[in-house]
């Protein structure tokens, strides 16, 4: 078991470093930074000012240093103007610069500085982070138990009606992506002009103007059920349907096992056998495409954060990748690694726990 | 905002009196005019024989707070502030010395009174008395020389005052001996050539005025200033929540400040984003209302308000790229576009036709020339002549609504001509990267109070901003006279001049002349549209 671990851990860490290898490559091209410096010092500097602007801040050396100094292998940057001011990567850390450290990078903790947001990327993506936590607890709450009990209703009696309208619309659900999905929800439920809320008016159902908000920006202040139903209905119903459908696989294939056979022959009444016998062998594999769904969500959190400009981790995503945020895009690829492969681990490690017949290592 | 009328009333202004008596001359290039020279708005309006418009029809109300979209971005000194938005968030503490008003005119803020010598060499500024700064100290003629000598500073990157101070500096450096200062609260400024845009020019955004402690690059982490409001939040792409400083006595209290906290959303670039903030009542003004969206706000029960502007959109070539060093293409691309066309499909008819020469009938030394000429049979006939019948021209813009729909409809009209063109269109984060040296783009230019003032921006030989690559000798010649004559009918004959010269060069295509609109709710009061962006926050209020 530990050495599983060890092994998974080391896999995480390889794939991380790769990761961020291509993405520093990528926001470092030359045009990107130029990007970056225009973005940072005025849209409509000379090309002189760019390379100084880029001198004087820390990105004149070469790519395998720079990445070496993100990491906190190599010391950091120190530019001195005319002047005698000193500037620095870890000069900026510490109050007075000759305290300044030599190492400041991801070995020491640091994860580097957002040129977009002017903040330490740290506190950035923690905020963000907890956002969509925020968001991704709802959508959970939402998404799971509809899922499995619309899996497990359909997936009881194959080929019954129940199965056929249930079925059709999970496939529904999970053939409309989020953009689709999530303009159309704002059309019908939050627009004064169009859709149900002016219908509901007239009927003098809603004393509000629409509905449901069609922004979820005070969703940062206080997440209410009038702010927060559309994003995260948005994302839910999406994996909803995805997760129904294996779940109702699963279940059919259950329900024809030998064992459920038994069952009914001994004479238990068909509730019990759904509860009893099929369930827990029928949530198996649900559980593994649920555990799947996290890195998924990751997914869909971009298109709808920035559909209801609720300021998430997809949204910062957004955000770090039109300004050419370099250390924070970094920051993003190395928690959607952690995100992607510790989901994976824990489902592997539930799945031990869920089939008694599989073994680790 | 009051004014202390100066006892000396400049010569040229009685003369702009007279001729706008006689129909000569518009009122709102009259007040722009006069107000330039130092001349009070309640003065200028009197030389007309008019009284000053009554300030607001309804009284303002004390209170409340306003929320208000608008993009937020990462601050930095304010004289590199190259969006009008990071000075927006800034105004309610960071003042200038004048202000430029929606009717044209310029009013005194940190200043009293100005003054111009007869030829436009000497200025006479006068601090106005009583201001503070919300740390105690008063505000002196130094503070405002060091605030002068920041802006001739062009050692910073991206200071782009240091171009508006030409006349004061040297050697990317604020001359010696070119302010002097008189007393605690006047100065005098020395120019090394004439020019009758200096005042004008400290009314543009980046002019704000900071205390002589600011160093940083951040106005908003360290917010001495000398207005009413204070920043309480700054969220770079999320947004800023500003409160009325309560420490602090204000030199204009009681005439605005009414506010008690105004908070800015960034909620992105997405028109369909802030349509869906203004339903659920979470916005309710937005900074700029463009295009079919124009329409939508009008639907929500929002009320527009206009601002008659020269600024445009500069479809340019740049003179340095094959084939467009060629004037003969130039020309005939030029003739193949009609201006009326573009305005309509390319921005909903919401602005007035432009004639390709970037001075625009608002500006008091505007010339009237024929109109232009379209002519797509000779355009063809010119192009083949030059050989590039085959040859597929590129028509490059942002991917920003209006200025890709004016640039397809520009495009389209070329390719009706029987010219062969490709439209390309890059999103923003890498648009600006070469936006000087495209050789066929187009680019977002707001307007400036003087016909003179684009033109020393964007087509003088060498300048930082001249992105067609224009460099005329006879052009420069006659752009350096026309800075130095206050009189703008003596300065049309030489823009007469500016103008045909920039036509038979084929410097660009410049379709039309916006106007600019912004919706707010009917609650919402002072907060009208503003020709050059600004969002005095300090006057506006709500009900």
């Amino acid at each position: 078991m530990l050495f599983f671990l060890a092994r998974r851990v080391g896999m995480m860490l390889l794939t991380a470093l790769c990761l961020t290898v291509l993405v520093f490559y990528l926001t470092n091209l030359p045009a990107k930074l130029e990007t970056l410096a225009k973005t940072q010092a005025g849209a409509r500097i000379s090309d002189a000012e760019v390379a100084s602007w880029l001198e004087r801040n820390g990105y004149g050396a070469p790519m395998p240093v720079r990445y070496g100094e993100w990491l906190g292998v190599v010391p950091g940057w120190v530019h001195e103007s005319p002047d005698g001011t000193l500037r620095g990567r870890c000069i900026a850390r510490a109050a007075d610069p000759a305290e300044a450290p030599t190492y400041c990078g991801l070995l020491q903790g640091y994860w580097g500085w957002s040129t977009r947001f002017n903040d330490a990327v740290g506190s950035v993506i923690a905020t963000r982070l907890g956002a969509t936590g925020m968001l991704m607890l709802w959508v959970m709450i939402v998404m799971v138990p509809s899922a499995l009990a619309v899996g497990v209703l359909a997936g009881m009696r194959e080929g019954s009606r129940a199965d056929r309208t249930l079925s059709t619309g999970a496939i529904v659900s999970t053939a409309t992506p989020e953009y689709v999905s999530g303009v159309v929800f704002i059309a019908f439920f939050a627009s004064s002009t169009v859709g149900l809320s002016p219908l509901l008016r007239e009927w003098g159902l809603l004393d509000s103007p629409v509905l449901f908000q069609g922004n979820a920006r005070s969703a940062m202040e206080g997440i209410t059920f009038w702010n927060f139903t559309l994003p995260v209905v948005t994302i839910a119903l999406y994996g909803m349907g995805y997760i129904a459908r294996m779940t109702r696989a699963s279940m059919t294939e259950v329900m024809t096992q030998q064992y459920i056979r038994t069952a009914r022959l001994k004479g238990a009444s068909f509730r019990a056998i759904v509860l009893k016998h099929a369930l827990r062998n029928a949530l198996i594999a649900p559980f593994t495409v649920i555990m799947l769904q996290f890195p998924w969500l990751l997914n869909g959190v971009v298109i709808v954060e920035v559909l209801f400009s609720y300021p998430g981790f997809g949204w910062t995503l957004v955000e770090a990748a039109g300004n050419n945020d370099i250390e924070l895009l970094l920051a993003c690829a190395v928690v959607a690694v952690v995100v992607v492969l510790l989901t994976q681990l824990i489902s592997d490690i539930g799945y031990v726990y869920l089939n008694p017949r599989i073994r680790i290592s | 905002m009051s004014n202390t009328q100066s006892t000396h009333l400049h010569p040229a202004a009685r003369m702009y009196a007279a001729e706008c008596r006689a129909g000569k001359l518009g009122r709102r290039e009259f007040l722009t005019r006069a107000t330039a020279l130092g001349v009070s708005v309640p003065a200028a309006y009197g030389l007309l024989g008019l009284a000053a418009p009554a300030a607001k029809a309804q009284t303002p109300q004390r209170g409340g707070s306003l929320r208000m979209q608008m993009d937020i971005k990462a601050q930095r000194d304010p004289r590199t502030w190259d969006w009008s938005e990071l000075a927006n968030v800034c105004r309610g503490w960071l003042e200038y010395l004048v202000a430029y008003e929606r009717d044209g005119s310029l009013s005194p803020v940190l200043l009293e009174s100005w003054e111009a010598s007869d030829d436009a060499t000497e200025y006479t500024l006068r601090v106005r008395s009583g201001v503070t700064w919300n740390n105690g100290d008063p505000l002196t003629a130094a503070h405002v020389a060091h605030n002068i000598e920041r802006w001739a500073d062009a050692s910073v990157e991206g200071n782009s005052m240091a171009g508006r101070m030409g006349a004061i500096a040297e050697d990317g450096k604020l001359r010696d001996g070119a302010i002097e200062i008189v007393d605690d609260l006047t100065l005098r400024l020395h120019l090394s050539s004439p020019d009758i845009a200096i005042i004008v020019n400290m009314s543009d955004y980046p002019a704000a005025v900071v205390h002589p402690s600011f160093t940083g690059d951040d106005p908003v982490a360290n917010p001495i200033g000398t207005g009413p409001y204070r920043p309480v939040s700054h969220q770079t792409g999320i947004g800023a929540v500003i409160e009325r400083n309560p420490d602090h006595t204000w030199w204009n209290e009681g005439n605005g400040a009414w506010l008690d906290r105004i908070e800015f959303l960034d909620l992105g670039t997405d028109p369909s984003a802030w349509l869906a903030a203004v339903e659920s009542g979470e916005v309710e003004i937005l900074y700029q209302t463009t295009g079919d969206f124009i329409d939508l706000f009008d639907a929500v029960g929002m009320v527009k308000t206009e601002a008659v502007t020269a600024s445009t959109l500069a479809v340019r070539f740049n003179q340095d790229q094959p084939p467009y060093d060629n004037v003969n293409v130039r020309r005939a691309l030029q003739l193949a576009v009609d201006n009326e066309v573009v305005l309509e499909l390319g921005y909903n008819d919401l602005g007035e036709v432009a004639e390709n020469h970037h001075v625009c009938p608002i500006h008091p030394e505007y010339a009237e020339l024929p109109p232009l000429e379209f002519d797509p049979d000779r355009a063809r006939e010119m192009i083949a002549a030059e050989g590039l019948a085959d040859h597929e021209f590129e028509l490059i813009s942002i991917d920003d609504a209006w200025q890709a729909a004016t640039c397809d409809s520009v495009a389209a009209q070329i390719r009706d001509a029987g010219i062969n063109i490709r439209r390309t269109i890059l999103p923003g984060a890498t648009f600006w990267n070469d936006w000087l040296v495209y050789p066929f783009s187009s680019t977002e230019w707001n307007m400036r109070p003087l016909g003179v003032q684009v033109l020393n921006l964007a087509y003088r030989s060498g300048v930082a901003w001249n992105e067609a690559a224009f460099a005329n000798e006879e052009f420069d010649r006659l752009l350096e006279q026309a800075n130095g004559i206050p009189d703008a009918d003596e300065r049309r004959e030489v823009m007469r001049r500016l103008q045909e010269i920039m036509q038979e060069e084929g410097v660009l295509i410049q379709p039309y002349w916006r106007s600019l609109f912004r919706h707010a709710m009917p609650n919402v009061g002072g907060a009208e549209m503003h020709p050059t962006f600004e969002v005095r926050y300090q006057e506006y209020w709500k009900s």
